[in-house]
């Protein structure tokens, strides 16, 4: 799946595509408005994150270019500005999600799979790790075959983490994507570690293995190891 | 005091103390003339009453005006005068005279001879002249009044309209103009003096946001870029417990910083009014929703929540503007509260009440609403979410009140 980043922070791009690229995804970078022009009507890819401060132009001008020549192209825009503003008219203009800065990378990460799981259906809307399987439409988890009984939140942290596979994942980005923005409320993060237990619990009584490790006090893995 | 009040005071006090002086010098200067030309008129009578009776012998008596009689011998001949009281049967009572005598020979006897004639009365002077001058003063008083007045309504009035658009005046709307058409010299440099003023003023705060938000943008991409090396940081396979704690303080306050400058950057934005979009929001379905929101909070530290909700409370504002009202007082309900404690959330179409249980402040509760103020010194959060209610609250011209009462932290909101 082909990604086209277009950033103008250098040692962002750097990151981002640092932990895009062991997903599977092909990452191709433009740092200011005319590289992206050119790439955008060089090539055609699967989704593009734009960041809407540019320097050489507006980055909600380029979005009408990606409309004629990328039309198939999920687009993620990225701002610096928290502007609502911003957020409604690339969302008018034909974006299909919004992030502001500064984002967690597995924030970022989930938003694109969501993002290529809407644009290629054939399959894609299952999540299979191991004996765990997500259907992403009817928000089912499988364990062993057997239906797992999941709160809402629950099924989101699951899929979260699942999503973000082998990735440290730290409690903020989960209380941030669970929650949302106003989870600053939280003296600790208890409450998500009460929701992982039930997720671990449920998971461990269908014969599931607990996959979701403890780092140090970072957050939590989800692997095999 | 009123600038009219004081120079009618000053006019009143002054002209006042000039009368005073004025009356008593003028009694003194009448009464001395009075006494003077009286002496001179006696005189002359004397003369004349000598003359006569040298040329025609004794004349009658004229009580008590001419008193001639005949007295045993006496030594001394000059002029006496003396002031005396004389009984007068028409007014029945003493009246006051002034005398002039002198012991003459005529035809070899001794005769007394007086000259009289009433002094001015005292009392009568005073009278009159207290009623003159009086008058006088009070036509003068009544006079400068109504000159005043007119003068303060007439030469003054550029000044008051001047000072009713200053009263309107708002550091955060530009464009703020004086109407002077003041022909008067003082007024019209008074008017430009403060127009540079209040120039200056919203200039000022213009470049004082643009500061904030430029700053809070600025700083946005480099917490970016370090929060995400962090978290690829994390990502390396053996790091040790140490490295991970390290890894994790510096995280965490990267995500504070950030946190700190979004708010601020809100902040900033609802002070410059850029959430001009408004609708009808249904309240009561908007406070349940973000209840429900702090369902897991609530639960970690086993609050009861009594909700009073009335249905149907529909207000006109700006949908994000109410969303951050409800989130920042729940949220400060929830977080500032005791383990076990309560939460009452009252709404109906003009209140908004939520109250928490809690300790009492440590100091005076009306800093809470200030930028940055914590009970806590040592707390995570920055202290702006009352700030960032009460600008919501100023913008939308609701009142809010904080109590404490009962135990209980309560935060009033009056639409």
């Amino acid at each position: 799946m082909k990604i086209l980043i277009i950033e103008d922070e250098k040692e962002l791009v750097g990151v981002i595509k640092k932990f895009l690229e062991p997903e599977g995804f092909l990452c191709e970078t433009a740092c200011s408005y005319f590289e992206a022009e050119d790439s955008l009507s060089s090539y055609i890819y699967d989704i593009i994150i734009l960041d809407l401060t540019l320097p050489g132009g507006n980055g909600l001008d380029l979005i009408k270019l990606i409309k004629k020549t990328n039309k198939k192209a999920g687009l993620l825009i990225v701002s610096a500005k928290n502007s609502l503003d911003d957020k409604i008219r690339g969302l008018d203009m034909g974006a299909d999600d919004y992030i502001t800065k500064p984002f967690h990378l597995a924030e970022l990460n989930s938003r694109i799979k969501s993002l290529a799981r809407r644009r290629h259906f054939d399959g894609a809307n299952e999540l299979i790790f191991n004996e765990i399987k997500i259907n992403t439409d009817s928000n089912e988890v499988l364990v062993n075959g057997n239906i797992l009984d999941l709160t809402k939140k629950e099924y989101e942290i699951l899929l979260y983490f699942i999503v973000n596979r082998n990735k440290v994942i730290t409690r903020e980005s989960i209380a941030e994507h669970v929650w949302g923005d106003n989870i600053s409320y939280a003296d600790n993060f208890d409450f998500i570690y009460s929701h992982i237990r039930n997720i671990r619990r449920k998971i461990e009584f269908n014969n599931g293995r607990n996959y979701i490790h403890n780092m140090y006090g970072l957050g939590y893995k989800f692997s095999e190891r | 005091m009123r600038l009219l009040q004081k120079t009618n005071r000053t006019y009143f006090l002054i002209s006042g103390t000039v009368f005073i002086i004025a009356g008593v010098v003028f009694y003194i200067v009448i009464s001395f003339f009075f006494k003077d030309q009286l002496n001179e008129k006696l005189f002359h009578d004397m003369k004349n009453i000598t003359r006569c009776i040298k040329r025609n012998g004794i004349i009658p008596n004229y009580y008590p005006f001419i008193d001639i009689r005949e007295v045993p011998a006496q030594s001394e001949r000059s002029f006496k005068i003396i002031d005396t009281l004389i009984f007068d049967s028409f007014e029945r009572r003493e009246i006051l005279f002034r005398q002039i005598s002198q012991i003459c020979i005529i035809n070899g006897k001794e005769y007394f001879i007086a000259g009289r004639d009433t002094l001015l009365e005292e009392d009568d002077l005073l009278e009159v002249i207290a009623i003159v001058t009086g008058s006088v003063f009070i036509l003068l008083l009544v006079s400068l009044y109504f000159i005043n007045r007119k003068l303060s309504l007439k030469i003054w009035q550029p000044f008051y309209n001047t000072l009713d658009e200053l009263k309107e005046f708002s550091y955060d709307r530009p464009g703020f103009k004086l109407s002077s058409d003041s022909q008067l010299y003082e007024f019209t440099e008074l008017n430009k003096t403060l127009e540079k003023l209040t120039q200056k003023v919203i200039s000022d705060y213009q470049s004082l946001k643009r500061f904030t938000e430029d700053a809070s943008h600025e700083i946005q991409t480099p917490l970016a870029v370090i929060q995400s090396k962090l978290e690829t940081l994390m990502q390396y396979p053996g790091l040790k417990k140490e490295q991970a704690e390290l890894i994790n303080s510096a995280y965490v306050y990267t995500l504070r910083i950030s946190k700190l400058t979004k708010t601020l950057l809100l902040l900033t934005k609802i002070a410059n009014d850029q959430f001009p979009e408004k609708r009808a929001i249904n309240f009561s379905e908007l406070l349940r929703e973000k209840i429900k929101m702090f369902e897991d909070h609530i639960l970690e530290k086993s609050l009861t929540i009594n909700e009073e909700i009335r249905p149907e409370c529909i207000l006109e504002t700006n949908f994000f503007l109410a969303e951050s009202l409800i989130i920042n007082l729940i949220g400060n309900a929830v977080k500032h509260n005791i383990i076990g404690g309560k939460i009452n959330i009252k709404l109906d179409k003009n209140h908004l009440e939520i109250s928490n249980s809690g300790e009492p402040l440590p100091v005076n509760a009306s800093k809470l609403f200030d930028r940055f103020y914590k009970t806590d010194k040592s707390s995570d959060s920055p202290g702006l979410g009352l700030a960032i209610v009460s600008e919501i609250c100023r913008l939308n011209k609701w009142e809010i009140n904080y109590i404490y009462k009962d135990d209980l932290h309560k935060v009033a909101v009056n639409f």
